[in-house]
């Protein structure tokens, strides 16, 4: 079911947020996870219940401080069978949770997955100045489509973002190649997607060739701009030791896999004794060679945890930016997942039914392994 | 540093340290015979029997590396053999992306090196060791990961 939704006194952000009021009313959901303004103008993330507590919904806000699904993944360990959570998320939101789903950390009984297109957002952190008083903000960044490519100011991740419509999802939200003023483009891919539109007016159609077009410049514009990226990050990485520089300012805080949306071991493997040294033999180190670093283990921290990863990693680019020294990790994910991913045809969060890479295999592959 | 000298390749005494992850119904039990059979082999492997090579985390191979291994080497039952049916078809799997992050990394690949080994294969086995072996021995003692180490 698909076709275009009349948008009311050209806010787009409101007739979403009615739509959201009406499934609460309706009881098609018991709550939407949606981006939401906190008092200070910050980006965040809310819970709503209540459809008069939806003004607090933003569901275009343009930037990003967390990736919803590691919340996804809380709230669906919480919920009730019963409950019907609509999840209003991002395309790299969704595919985390596409891979949580398949990692059977999340169970998707209880959830709705509505994506929204998605052509870039801002860091959360400082975006509050880039919005200033600008209370038409969030509809003037999906209006003015032509500079998505070109914005420089996006999270390095989504400057690379090839996927500006959601790949899995029961129902999407799109704007990219619409006029937004005047219409949404709303498409249901699953029957729950479809019950949700029920009593919808929808002016039922195919989907408009210049939103496709549109999609596509913008995806090949990214692949473009990704290719860059990983031909300087490559330039930067040859020679030897580099790997070493590149993490050198690394304060070992462990932020960056915090945040990580598919990373969900609930006992963290690198707080195990597998992987911490204990304190005597870091002495046993030093008296044997003299000196030795502490803390010690930051190569191989982020050797492991790129290890650990790579097959799911949906480069979202968050690891990035909750790092607090700024090493460019959104670069270095894309470049290290892609490869692996590729490895296996695989593409993290394309689809439910795919198995996950490491988990399968086929007899007939990696044949030169074992014999060389 | 005295282990400079020790570990000088142009001076052709470099013996490189390998720790090698067999496999216990297999490439150890190949490694068996090929001491019972009193074959000859480099003697530069550590050996750490495993249960299958499905066990062989990639993080084993990077500490090895870490703590100061020159090469690692994982073996376990041919493809189809595998004591638990599939333990080295997902192995296999695991160490193709792991061989990648190594080049990215700016480990030579060639510091870690898989095999099948059978059972009934000692003059394989040898073989094998004496190969990779040879191989590490070319590209010399192994400082990368180490080097963050050193204050
Ligand atoms: S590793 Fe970084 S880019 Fe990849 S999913 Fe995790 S947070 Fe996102
Ligand atoms: S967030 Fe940054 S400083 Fe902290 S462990 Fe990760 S890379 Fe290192
Ligand atoms: S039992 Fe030998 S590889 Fe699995």
């Amino acid at each position: 079911m698909k076709g275009t939704l009349k948008v009311d006194g050209k806010n787009p952000e409101a007739t979403i947020r009615s739509l959201f009021a009406r499934w609460l009313k309706e009881s098609k959901l018991s709550a939407v996870l949606a981006p939401a303004y906190s008092t200070a103008g910050t980006a965040t993330v809310a819970l709503v219940s209540d459809p008069e507590k939806l003004s607090e919904a933003a569901p275009l806000l343009p930037a990003m401080g967390v990736n919803s699904a590691s919340i996804v993944a809380e709230i669906a360990r919480e919920a009730s069978p019963n409950a019907k959570v609509g999840l209003f998320l991002r395309p790299c939101e969704l595919r985390a949770v596409v891979e949580l789903m398949k990692l059977k950390q999340v169970a998707p009984e209880s959830l709705l997955l509505i994506g929204v297109d998605c052509p870039g957002t801002y860091k959360a952190a400082g975006f509050r100045n880039v919005r200033g008083k600008d209370a038409d903000f969030d509809n003037r960044h999906v209006r003015e489509q032509s500079g998505y490519a070109e914005n420089v100011n996006f999270r390095t991740a989504c400057q690379m973002c090839e996927y500006p419509k959601p790949l899995v999802f029961d129902l999407n939200v799109g704007f990219v190649g619409m006029d937004p003023d005047k219409e949404l483009w709303i498409e249901a891919a699953t029957d729950k997607g479809k019950a949700l539109l029920e009593g919808v007016e929808l002016d039922a159609q195919d989907e408009p060739q210049k939103r496709k077009q549109a999609l596509e410049k913008l995806s090949a514009a990214r692949k473009a701009r990704t290719a860059a990226r990983i031909e300087e990050l490559d330039k930067a990485m040859m020679g030897p030791e580099k790997l070493v520089e590149y993490f050198a300012d690394c304060l070992n805080c462990h932020n960056c896999m915090k945040v990580c949306p598919v990373c969900y071991c609930r006992e963290c493997f690198f707080d195990s004794d597998t992987f911490q040294r204990d304190i005597a033999e870091h002495v046993r180190v030093s008296l044997r060679k003299g000196a030795t670093r502490m803390p010690s283990e930051t190569l191989l921290f982020h050797l492991t945890r790129m290890n650990h990863m790579m097959a799911s990693c949906v480069q979202c680019g968050i690891c990035e930016d909750s790092c607090p020294v700024t090493i460019g990790l959104a670069t270095l994910f894309k470049k290290v997942s892609q490869n692996a991913q590729k490895e296996f045809d695989y593409v993290s969060g394309r689809s439910l039914d795919e198995p996950l890479p490491l988990v399968t295999f086929r007899e007939s592959e990696f044949l030169k392994i074992g014999e060389g | 540093m005295p282990e400079a000298a020790a570990t000088n390749p142009a001076a052709g005494v470099f013996e490189p340290k390998i720790v090698a992850f067999l496999c216990n119904w297999c490439s150890y039990a190949g490694a068996d015979l090929a001491g019972i059979s009193r074959i000859q082999y480099p003697p530069s492997i550590r050996v750490i029997r495993v249960p299958c090579s499905g066990r062989v985390d990639p993080f084993f191979i990077l500490k090895a590396l870490q703590s100061g291994a020159d090469g690692v080497l994982v073996s376990g039952c041919h493809p189809g053999d595998c004591h638990y049916l599939t333990g080295n078809y997902v192995a296999r799997r695991r160490f193709a992306v792991l061989n990648d992050l190594l080049e990215f990394a700016g480990i030579d690949p060639g510091r870690v090196s898989f095999s099948w080994v059978s059972a009934a294969e000692g003059e394989r086995f040898a073989e094998v060791v004496r190969d990779v072996t040879e191989k590490v021995r070319q590209l010399g003692p192994n400082r990368k990961l180490l080097k963050e180490e050193v204050a």
